[in-house]
C-alpha cells in the first residue's frame, strides 16, 4: 500500500529507488518471508529453502552494499534514499532485513580504515558479489553476556573480572582467537565473514576488547545449530566457535584504545537501521488494521465506521508517522556525521521498535480471534516485532547507555 | 608545537591539492564522484575547498557549499599523508571529525592516495618531520 510522505521534496530518483524497493518487498521479499516463517530454522537454511534465491535477487539488484560508497561498487545512496529503501524492507520482513543488510557489516566496517589490503581482500569482493554467497554477520553477543557487551560507564564494563566468551592473543604476526558467540548472532551459521568482538586485554574488561574481521572459513571456527525462536523465524541465528583460529594481524581493525568509541560508531549504524525497519514494521501492522476494519462488519456496520475504531486505527497511523520522523531524522543526522551521535540512534531505535510493537498488539486486538491464527500474517508481524524489543540490544539497556552518554554530551555541539 | 604554521601551510597544501587534481588520477575520480570538500584546520587555523578545478581558501573556500567538510588539526593532516594515521582510531577518537553523507567520506580516503605518495617530496622541499 502506499503512503503519503509528510517530505513532499522528494527527488524523482528518490521516488523511483521507494518504488523499486516496494516492488521487490511486495513481489518477493514478504512472500518468501512467510513462507520461511513455517519452516524449522533448519529448513530455513536448507540448500533448496527459498532464502537463497531471495538471497541471489537482492544481491543482483546491489541491495546488499546499499551501506557502501561507490568508490568501491556500493549504492552511494544518500541518507534519505536508505531510510525510503529500508522501510519498504522493514515492511516486507524485519527478520530478512536483518539476514540482508548485516551481511555487509564486516565489509562497511572495513572500508573505515581504507587498508589496501583490506579493500582487496574482503570489500572489493563483497561488492562484487551477485550472487548472495558472499555473506557476513556481526559477531558481538556472547552466551554469558547480553547487555554486558554495551554496559560503557558502568563499573563492570572496565573490571578484570568481565572476562569475555572469546578471547584472542597476539602470536608474531597473528592473533589466534578462542572462544565462543552466543546463538543470538545473525546468520551466525551460514555467514562466510564476521566481524568480531572479542577480548584483547582482559586487564580492561570489555574495555579490552578488539574487533576483527574473520574469514568464516578458517580452520578451527564452526557453527552451531540454528536457533528456533519466537520471531524473525526467517532470521538465520546461531552460534560461532572460534578454536586456535589465526588471522593476520591486520585484521584487528580495532584496538582496545579505541574500541569504545567504536562500539558507539557501530551502535549507532545498526540502530538505525533497526529504526529504519521497525517504521516499515509498524506501517504493515496498520495497513492490516486498516484494510480489515474496512471490511470487517460488526454490529450492523464496518468496523471502522465504530467510534473507538476510527480513534484506535489514528494511533496505528500517529505512531508509523512518529517511527518514520523519528527513524529519518536521526538517520539523515548521523548517516551526514562522522563520528555520530550515538544517543539519537539509540533514541530511534527504542522509540520506532516499541511502536511497532505496539501496532502489532493492537493490530490483533482490531483483527481479533482472526488475528490470532497462522492464516494471517497478522501473529507473525506481532512476534517479528517482540524480538526487536530485545535485538541489538535490549531497549531497556539502550536507553541506560543513551543516558550515560546524555550526562557525558549534553547538550551536543 | 604544530608541525605548520599558517603560510606554510597554505601554501604547501596549495601546491599539493593542485599537483594531486591536475596530475594524478585524483582529479578525474574526483570529478566523477562529484565530491567536494572543505577542510576546516585547527593548529594552524586553514579553511580550503577542495573540487575538481583545485583548491580554493579563505573567504573564497568559505563561500562555497561543499558535499562533505572535514574538521581536522595541521598535525592530523600531516599524519594522515605520512601514512601514518589510523584512520578508524582517528574518527572513533574524534580527531577528525565530518559531515556529509558516511559513505562519501569513506569514499574520499581511498582517492586521497595518490596524494601521500607525492607528500614525502613536500616535506623534503618545506624541512617537515617525517619521524613523527
Amino acid at each position: 500500500m502506499d503512503y503519503f510522505d509528510l517530505n513532499t521534496n522528494l527527488s524523482k530518483e528518490d521516488r523511483d529507488l521507494r518504488a523499486a524497493a516496494r516492488e521487490f518487498a511486495e513481489q518477493l521479499m514478504r512472500p518468501v518471508s512467510i513462507e520461511l516463517d513455517r519452516m524449522t530454522a533448519d529448513q530455513v537454511i536448507a540448500e533448496n529453502s527459498p532464502l537463497w534465491d531471495f538471497m541471489e535477487h537482492a544481491y543482483k539488484l546491489g541491495f546488499h552494499t546499499i551501506l557502501l560508497p561507490e568508490f568501491y561498487g556500493g549504492q552511494g545512496m544518500t541518507p534519505l534514499q536508505t531510510h525510503l529503501i529500508f522501510e519498504e524492507f522493514g515492511w516486507a520482513s524485519f527478520g530478512l532485513s536483518v539476514f540482508l543488510i548485516v551481511a555487509c557489516f564486516p565489509f562497511y566496517c572495513a572500508c573505515m580504515t581504507a587498508d589496501d589490503e583490506l579493500v582487496d581482500a574482503f570489500v572489493k569482493p563483497f561488492c562484487e558479489c551477485r550472487d548472495g554467497s558472499i555473506r557476513g554477520c556481526w559477531a558481538i553477543t556472547e552466551p554469558d553476556h547480553g547487555s554486558d557487551v554495551i554496559a560503557v560507564g558502568e563499573e563492570c564494563f572496565t573490571s578484570p573480572q568481565m572476562v569475555g566468551s572469546v578471547q584472542a592473543r597476539l602470536d608474531g604476526n597473528e592473533w589466534v582467537i578462542n572462544g565462543q558467540k552466543s546463538s543470538w548472532v545473525s546468520c551466525g551459521t551460514v555467514a562466510t565473514h564476521a566481524l568480531l568482538h572479542c577480548q584483547v586485554d582482559s586487564s580492561k574488561g570489555f574495555a579490552g576488547n578488539g574487533i576483527c574481521i574473520v574469514p568464516l572459513d578458517l580452520n578451527g571456527v564452526s557453527r552451531g545449530a540454528p536457533l528456533e525462536k519466537i520471531g524473525q523465524r526467517d532470521l538465520n541465528q546461531g552460534e560461532i566457535f572460534f578454536d586456535e583460529v589465526r588471522i593476520p594481524k591486520g585484521w584487528m581493525i580495532v584496538q582496545p584504545d579505541f574500541y569504545v568509541p567504536m562500539l558507539d560508531i557501530i551502535l549507532a549504524s545498526a540502530n538505525l537501521c533497526m529504526a529504519s525497519w521497525a517504521t516499515g514494521l509498524a506501517r504493515a501492522a496498520m495497513e492490516e488494521a486498516i484494510t480489515y476494519s474496512r471490511d470487517r462488519v460488526q454490529g450492523g456496520k464496518r468496523l471502522i465506521e465504530h467510534y473507538s475504531m476510527k480513534q484506535r486505527i489514528f494511533q496505528l497511523f500517529g505512531r508509523v508517522e512518529t517511527s518514520r520522523a523519528v527513524s529519518r531524522s536521526a538517520m539523515e543526522l548521523n548517516f551526514n556525521m562522522s563520528p555520530p551521535f550515538v544517543e539519537y540512534s539509540l533514541w530511534a531505535k527504542v522509540q520506532c521498535t516499541e511502536a511497532a510493537f505496539q501496532n502489532t498488539h493492537d493490530a490483533i486486538q482490531i483483527w481479533g480471534a482472526n488475528g490470532l491464527t497462522k492464516e494471517y500474517i497478522i501473529e507473525k508481524l506481532f512476534r517479528d516485532a517482540r524480538s526487536t524489543l530485545i535485538e541489538d540490544g535490549n531497549n531497556e539497556t539502550l536507553a541506560r547507555h543513551g543516558g550515560h552518554v546524555l550526562g557525558e554530551t549534553y547538550p551536543r555541539k | 608545537m604544530a608541525i605548520f604554521d599558517k603560510e606554510t601551510a597554505e601554501k604547501l597544501f596549495g601546491e599539493l591539492w593542485t599537483k594531486m587534481i591536475k596530475e594524478t588520477e585524483f582529479g578525474k575520480k574526483l570529478k566523477e564522484s562529484g565530491i567536494t570538500i572543505l577542510f576546516e584546520v585547527n593548529d594552524p587555523d586553514v579553511v580550503m575547498y577542495v573540487d575538481e578545478n583545485g583548491p580554493l581558501f579563505g573567504k573564497e573556500a568559505k563561500e562555497k557549499t561543499p558535499v562533505v567538510t572535514m574538521k581536522m588539526s595541521g598535525d592530523t593532516v600531516h599524519k594522515y599523508w605520512l601514512k601514518k594515521l589510523n584512520i578508524p582510531k582517528a574518527l572513533a577518537m574524534r580527531q577528525i571529525k565530518a559531515k556529509g553523507p558516511v559513505n562519501k567520506v569513506l569514499q574520499i580516503l581511498p582517492l586521497l592516495k595518490p596524494g601521500q605518495e607525492l607528500y614525502p617530496q613536500y616535506c623534503k622541499q618545506y624541512n617537515l618531520p617525517t619521524d613523527i
